[in-house]
């Protein structure tokens, strides 16, 4: 079945939905789908990914309390512990814990998403063309993203985030953490798009589109794109965990998201100091932290199996 | 001046940090320091200048200077000046005129003789501002002070200010050797107390090239008169560690361990886990986070006691914005800020709320000078916040010092701000305690920020005159009123210190009126030592008493 698949057609958008019954022909796409359904890994982290993101959406769902209203603190509360009115206790600043960690959790799905949609683009649309037309443009391409992969990707943001400085990044906002982490990132998209285009172009279906005098783009983006785009979105889902706790992490060295912005590596920050003395503050917003990159591993690997089982 | 960093400390960058505390494990193990010439390790913040008397304004190069440099005087556990290289200090009935005979027998640390002459051309060059000396304001109490620092004609213009026709002070002869006369400008009663800071310190006369400017050595490897020298060149900027070794001839007695190692950290944290860890042996003040956890884990090697600290939010009145120009605004945000709580709260009660310019320790302290200005009060800084337009502006900065443990009580402020005035509020971080006072220096620094001031020596003026007096060291805040200037030197001059302090708080008062530093909280000192030293005492100043320090 895997032979069949791989030298199937490229999928009709027009098409109606098939049923993916077995014996039926059936697109890759409505295949990986009849799989996803029954794949409980895939519900638990489609479910909890759902939830962040309509936390990150609509936080006042979840919270009374409007996190970013600084008179919601009181700092004679300050390090209360795990009260009634404070479900995940009180910060220094003696700032509700739980409402905090609730809205913090935008800036971590907004910059993994980001940064996955930045680099699947980017990185994909790169590899696209290098896989694609081969010779210069791949040596071209293939040695900038080999520069670009050589640096290691937390100690090189920690550079252009050190360079960038605070006041940028205040100004900016999330773009700054962003656009560091996709610049390191994207070069990992282009390799696996590129080695992804290079044998799906020669496969019989493209010789005999070009054999009827499609031109390079159709046959780029009809032929060819369809079909070696499974293995991008795959690493792309499963990188935006690793954003996602690459941003916690450069907050909490002080370089990435800046205050008043809430965000989960800085709340860890501002709580390390006091850990022995006031524990939940550190830990409420590291557990959901944690929740939030195996919610989206989770659904990065069962995306992976349905689209692509060779690797599992 | 003496500005602190709070929390006394320096490093370089998060990833430094890191380096230093990865790094710590590996340079000296715990088990070695039973070995005599192990150093002691003291922590400190980063120097912003040379280790330089007349250039050392601020807490972590004081602490090092304190072991490098004796001075004419020095001052016991009660900080009373006691004459040190100095013999006798006398002045006449209108203390405009001292005199000043120096002991035989102390030498630099290149073998030559400490005489009268190194302390006049020490001062000499600190006063012109022709060498951009960070102390050189505390000469403008000696005759031809004004003739070494031409008036700028157009202030912060363009211009610039002609360069000065002498080289010297004109207040300032050697008589011989060992002896050398003053004259003030004024009378000055508190001159030998204040003779034992490091403004007045002298320096050697290999210090000096062919140009009258300081040796490029000196930097590096000073030539030192005190209890210790310099081990090994220190390259400030690149350099973690400060090496000091024991000078055996000093004859102002001999300290009990052969060597010190300074190390300068930027991030309080790291230095206490390496307190703890035993990396390090000496931490003069501790993290805020830490205090409670200390008393318990330090036991009685935590020493807690009065300090002489005043905590300051400062405004650039001058150019900054706004709210920072506007007196009644920077009372609003005064009244404004929970002195109280963010005491109890954020310092574990290690920190009372001020309510005066000059420390409880100091004598001419007023409980409550301040008023209402220091009361809190949001419904009052409100309105009156509104009532001078402050509705208009836009935002608030807060500029700090990273490396002193500030964040959290910056934090406070802040939301206080933005809860009872309801403006928007942007704390700024500084990395390292210099990079902020280069700033404030440079006037760069538009909005408030915060200082903090440890006497020079113990008399109120030291916390009005440098602070707050036109063109002092650490007057950040661009503050000038001739009325305050007048009534310090009137203070200068009274015959008694009760007639003095008179004066000086009505100069304080004036301060407290305009409000360009608001005090914020008076300090309490916080340190702790490891097991690897004893007899650890801090003198009045904060600094390690270096000749009693001993390994146990």
């Amino acid at each position: 079945m895997s032979n069949e698949m791989t030298v199937a057609p490229p999928p009709q958008p027009a098409e109606a939905p098939q049923p993916a019954k077995p014996g039926k022909p059936a697109s890759l796409w409505s295949d990986a789908w009849y799989d996803l359904r029954r794949n409980k890994v895939f519900i638990i982290g489609a479910v909890l990914v759902f939830l962040l993101v309509l936390m990150a959406l609509f936080p006042s769902l979840f919270s009374h309390v409007d996190a970013y209203n600084p008179a919601t603190c009181n700092l004679a509360n300050a390090r209360q512990g795990v009260t009634g009115a404070h479900w995940f206790g009180t910060d220094n600043q003696g700032c509700d814990t739980y409402s905090r960690v609730i809205y913090g959790a935008r800036v971590s799905i907004l910059v993994g998403i980001l940064t996955a949609v930045i680099t699947g683009v980017v990185g994909g649309g790169l590899g696209l063309v290098a896989g694609f037309y081969g010779r210069w443009v791949d040596i071209l391409l293939s040695r900038v993203a080999e520069i670009f992969f050589a640096i290691p990707a937390i100690l090189g943001a920690l550079l252009i985030l050190s360079v960038v400085g605070r006041d940028n990044s205040q100004k900016w906002g999330v773009w700054v953490v962003v656009m560091a982490l996709a610049l390191l990132a994207w070069p990992l998209v282009l390799r696996i798009m590129r080695a992804s285009v290079i044998s799906a172009k020669n496969q019989d279906y493209v010789v005999a589109a070009r054999a009827l005098g499609a031109g390079s783009g159709r046959i780029m983006m009809r032929h060819i794109l369809p079909n070696a785009i499974a293995p991008v979105i795959v690493t792309s889902t499963l990188n935006l965990g690793v954003f996602i706790s690459a941003e916690a992490g450069l907050s909490f060295l002080g370089v990435g998201i800046q205050a008043p912005t809430i965000s989960w590596g800085l709340m860890i920050a501002d709580a390390r100091a006091r850990f022995l003395s006031a524990p939940e503050m550190l830990l409420f917003p590291a557990l959901l932290l944690s929740i939030t990159v195996l919610a989206f591993v989770m659904l990065g690997d069962a995306v992976r199996d349905a689209l692509d089982p060779k690797l599992r | 001046m003496r500005v602190t960093n709070g929390a006394k400390i320096a490093a370089a960058s998060a990833l430094l940090a890191l380096a230093v505390a990865a790094c710590g494990g590996g340079s000296s193990s715990p088990g070695a320091s039973g070995s005599a010439d192990t150093p002691v390790r003291v922590y400190i913040s980063e120097p912003q200048n040379d280790l330089i008397g007349g250039n050392t304004g601020e807490s972590g190069g004081a602490e090092v200077l304190k072991a490098l440099y004796a001075g004419l005087v020095d001052y016991n556990d009660k900080a009373e000046p006691q004459l040190e290289i100095a013999e006798s200090i006398e002045h006449d009935a209108t203390n405009t005129n001292w005199t000043i005979k120096i002991k035989p027998g102390y030498t630099w640390s290149d073998g030559t003789p400490v005489t009268a002459q190194n302390f006049v051309d020490a001062w000499n060059f600190t006063a012109n501002s022709a060498n951009a000396q960070q102390l050189g304001s505390y000469f403008s109490i000696v005759k031809g002070y004004d003739a070494l620092n031409p008036a700028d004609p157009d202030e912060d213009g363009p211009k610039t200010a002609p360069p000065a026709t002498t080289k010297t002070l004109e207040g300032l002869k050697v008589v011989d050797d060992s002896t050398f006369t003053v004259e003030l400008t004024h009378p000055f009663s508190g001159f030998e107390t204040a003779l034992g800071y490091s403004a007045f310190f002298p320096l050697p006369k290999a210090a000096f090239g062919a140009d009258g400017k300081l040796v490029a050595a000196e930097s590096t490897s000073p030539i030192t008169n005190g209890p210790f020298k310099i081990a090994k060149p220190y390259k400030r900027g690149t350099d973690q560690t400060i090496s000091v070794t024991r000078n055996d001839s000093f004859k102002g007695g001999k300290a009990k361990v052969a060597n010190i190692d300074y190390k300068i950290y930027t991030d309080p944290e790291t230095a206490y886990n390496d307190l703890l860890a035993g990396n390090l042996d000496v931490m003069d003040t501790l993290p805020a986070s830490q205090v409670a956890n200390a008393k318990a884990t330090f036991g009685n090697r935590y020493i807690e006691g009065p300090s002489s600290g005043v905590g300051w939010l400062g405004f650039n009145i001058k150019t900054g914005g706004v709210y920072a120009t506007n007196p009644e605004l920077r009372k609003a945000i005064s009244m404004s800020i929970d002195r109280k709580t963010i005491t109890q709260t954020v310092f574990s009660g290690t920190r009372t709320a001020a309510d005066d310019n000059i420390s409880p320790l100091i004598p001419g302290y007023r409980q409550g000078a301040c008023g209402e200005a220091c009361n809190y009060d949001p419904a009052a800084a409100k309105q009156l916040w509104e009532s001078n337009g402050g509705s208009a502006v836009k935002e608030v900065t807060l500029s700090y010092n990273a490396d002193g443990g500030h964040k959290e009580w910056i934090e406070a402020v802040a939301n206080n701000l933005r809860t009872n005035l309801g403006v928007a509020v942007t704390p700024k971080p500084y990395e390292k305690f210099a990079a902020i006072l280069d700033d404030l220096g440079a006037k760069k620094v538009q909005g408030a920020f915060r200082l903090a001031w440890l006497m020079d020596w113990p008399l109120p003026d030291d916390y009005l005159r440098p602070v707050f007096g036109t063109g002092g060291s650490s007057n950040y805040v661009q503050y000038s009123n001739k009325q305050f200037d007048e009534l310090l030197n009137k203070g200068d001059a009274a015959p008694t210190l009760d007639e003095a302090i008179k004066f000086y708080q009505q100069a304080d008062d004036l301060a407290l009126k305009d409000l360009a530093y608001v005090p914020i909280y008076f300090y309490q000192l916080n340190a702790a030592y490891s097991q690897n030293v004893k007899n650890v005492k801090l003198d009045p100043f904060e600094a390690l008493d270096v000749l009693n320090i001993e390994k146990a």
